[in-house]
């Protein structure tokens, strides 16, 4: 059997609305978080979970870390049900979520991390082992005297992979971790989950809104909407099936020139060049290629795939999201 | 063993914390000095206008005031976790950084807080405890100091078992804070006096209910040597120990309230 086995995964939530006027009760709305969810991942696997807000993605990472029960269907992660046990079942998982820092704020995170270690009864041979691997990959070394408030923010969220990786767990789930991270940290970030996940193959689920980074480490990806499964593939063949427009910037010799293009073909100008939205299924790029010369002499001009933030805007836009 | 080590850790974590502002803690602390120090003077002022409470002489009210003023403070220096942050950290979700850990979570709310600056509530009690027990010429056997230290520390439990109904509460998402307050402070208010100073209703509440009487009344009028309600010497033995028990069932509806939280998230 796959190391997570998911099978129709389902919870709601009761909320209240606010009173109305001149009724004594307010009344309760059913939010349906999950309807019948399944799915294998693979140990050593490294997967994309995706969704608009509110799709249920931090439900899920949840209820497979064990803060929430289900209210049916059936999760096995490494042969463990998540929310049974639950004091067993975490010593083997490791979570992340990137708006609520573990880690003690006063003082030094090397200290943070030894409190760590007795939380989790790391023998202090693995520790020692584990803590100097981490502080390496991660760029650690001249921190971990320093207090967590006085860390930047990407050197926090390297501080806080750091503390919820030392117990050596079989599998990591991550919430959001590069939310609000300059393009050096979050380049650092990806290296370092690509290098956690090669050496040790531990499986990690990536909850994100960040496309690129899904785009840069995982091969599989789910997308989740209103909580149900709506996706579940390769990355490329989910974009090849939204990825229906493409740019041109082009500037010619001469100021001026407009090329006569059919009216599928959007233009804008761009300072002195045009920049051209167009279909390659509604006119083909040669045809396109072949109008745009004929208007005069090129001097540069590139084509670019859509924006994959756009993509999946629309992606959510058709699937009624 | 291994939990005790982890608090002790945890301790010396968050006293360093704490003193990272030593100049806030030492103010603070002053200023915690000040109130409790106020709160004694309201005694001290009531006992110079009436020289008795009933069968009470001064010296065995300010041996009253302190017991209580020794024992809730110390529940709030050490049970800061569960009188303090446990409610935010419902609020803000916190809780499930603990969840996460393959710990107790009441363990782990314990080991997350702690508040020093009540040595100075304590200090305030200890001396208010020494001055009543020599006005009232307290014999200071072994007998006395094992049944004063048995009300301290059931008292301790009781009074942490209390502050436990509030995070109960808050785990069903129940603005109570009052109804809560009412037993805790109110009882700390109320119970610095012997209970028998009180109306009937009163006296059944922290007695029956909140058992502030059974665990620090009971025995500190055994030692003072006028025993309230009039019950036998030994039972100044056995009253104390409904603190634990008020503690431990508070404990279980704890974990109860807990598995609720995890059918339905914050």
């Amino acid at each position: 059997m796959s190391y997570i086995h998911v099978e129709h995964l389902s919870k709601s939530f009761q909320i209240r609305k606010k009173r109305e006027q001149g009724k004594l009760l307010r009344e309760k709305q059913t939010i349906r978080a999950l309807e019948d969810v399944s799915f294998e991942i693979e140990q050593g696997e490294l997967i994309g979970y995706i969704g608009p807000n509110g799709a249920g993605k931090s439900t899920t990472v949840k209820i497979l870390s064990g803060i929430l029960t289900p209210d049916g269907g059936e999760a096995l992660v490494g042969g463990r049900i998540p929310w049974r046990n639950r004091k067993e079942y975490v010593q083997h998982i490791g979570v992340v979520f990137g708006q609520r820092m573990q880690l003690w704020w006063d003082v030094p995170i090397l200290e943070s991390y030894s409190l760590l270690r007795d939380i989790y009864r790391v023998p202090e041979t693995a520790y020692q082992k584990r803590l100097g691997e981490l502080t390496e990959a991660l760029n650690l070394g001249e921190l971990l005297r320093t207090p967590l408030r006085q860390l930047s923010l990407g050197q926090r969220m390297r501080a806080e992979l750091c503390g919820s990786l030392l117990h050596q767990p079989e599998i990591l789930f991550l919430d959001e971790p590069t939310i609000g991270l300059d393009a050096v940290s979050k380049l650092a970030l990806r290296d370092f989950l690509r290098w956690e996940n090669r050496e040790h193959r531990t499986t990690i689920l990536l909850t994100t809104h960040d496309m690129e980074d899904i785009a840069a480490l995982c091969a599989r990806v789910m997308v989740l909407g209103h909580g149900r499964k709506l996706y579940d593939g390769s990355l490329q063949e989910l974009l090849h099936r939204y990825d229906r427009t493409r740019t041109v910037d082009i500037r010619y010799d001469a100021d001026g020139i407009l090329p006569t293009l059919p009216d599928s073909v959007a233009v804008q100008r761009e300072g002195d060049g045009l920049r051209l939205t167009y279909q390659p299924e509604k006119l083909a790029t040669a045809e396109l290629l072949a109008l745009l010369q004929q208007a005069g002499p090129i001097r540069e001009m590139t084509v670019q795939p859509q924006n994959i933030d756009h993509l999946i805007a629309d992606m959510y836009r058709e699937m009624g999201l | 063993m291994n939990t005790v080590r982890l608090y002790i850790r945890s301790m010396g974590i968050l006293l360093k914390s704490q003193l990272q502002y030593p100049l806030s803690f030492l103010l603070q602390t002053l200023a915690q000095l000040i109130m409790e120090g106020g709160e004694m003077l309201a005694v001290v002022l009531l006992m110079d206008r009436f020289d008795h409470l009933h069968q009470w002489t001064p010296g065995d009210l300010y041996f009253f005031f302190g017991l209580m003023s020794v024992t809730f403070y110390l529940a709030e220096c050490f049970g800061r976790g569960i009188t303090g942050n446990f409610p935010s950290m419902v609020r803000t979700g916190q809780l499930d950084t603990l969840l996460i850990r393959p710990r107790g979570i009441l363990t782990q709310v314990l080991c997350s807080a702690v508040d020093p600056r009540r040595i100075a509530c304590i200090l305030v009690g200890t001396v208010s405890l020494i001055l009543g027990s020599r006005m009232s010429q307290v014999e200071w056997t072994a007998a006395h100091v094992l049944l004063l230290t048995e009300s301290i520390f059931c008292g301790f439990w009781l009074i942490l078992g209390l502050f436990l109904i509030e995070a109960i509460l808050c785990i069903h998402s129940v603005k109570s804070v009052e109804i809560a307050n009412a037993i805790t402070y109110g009882g700390r208010s109320a119970c610095q006096y012997p209970v028998d100073a009180f109306p009937r209703s009163l006296r059944t509440l922290f007695t029956v209910i909140a058992p502030f009487a059974l665990v620090m009344h009971v025995p500190a009028s055994r030692i003072l040597g006028k025993p309230i309600f009039g019950w036998p010497a030994w039972t100044a033995w056995i009253s104390p120990l409904t603190g634990p028990a008020v503690f431990a069932v508070m404990m279980l509806l704890f974990a109860k309230a807990m598995r609720f939280y995890r059918s339905t998230g914050s």
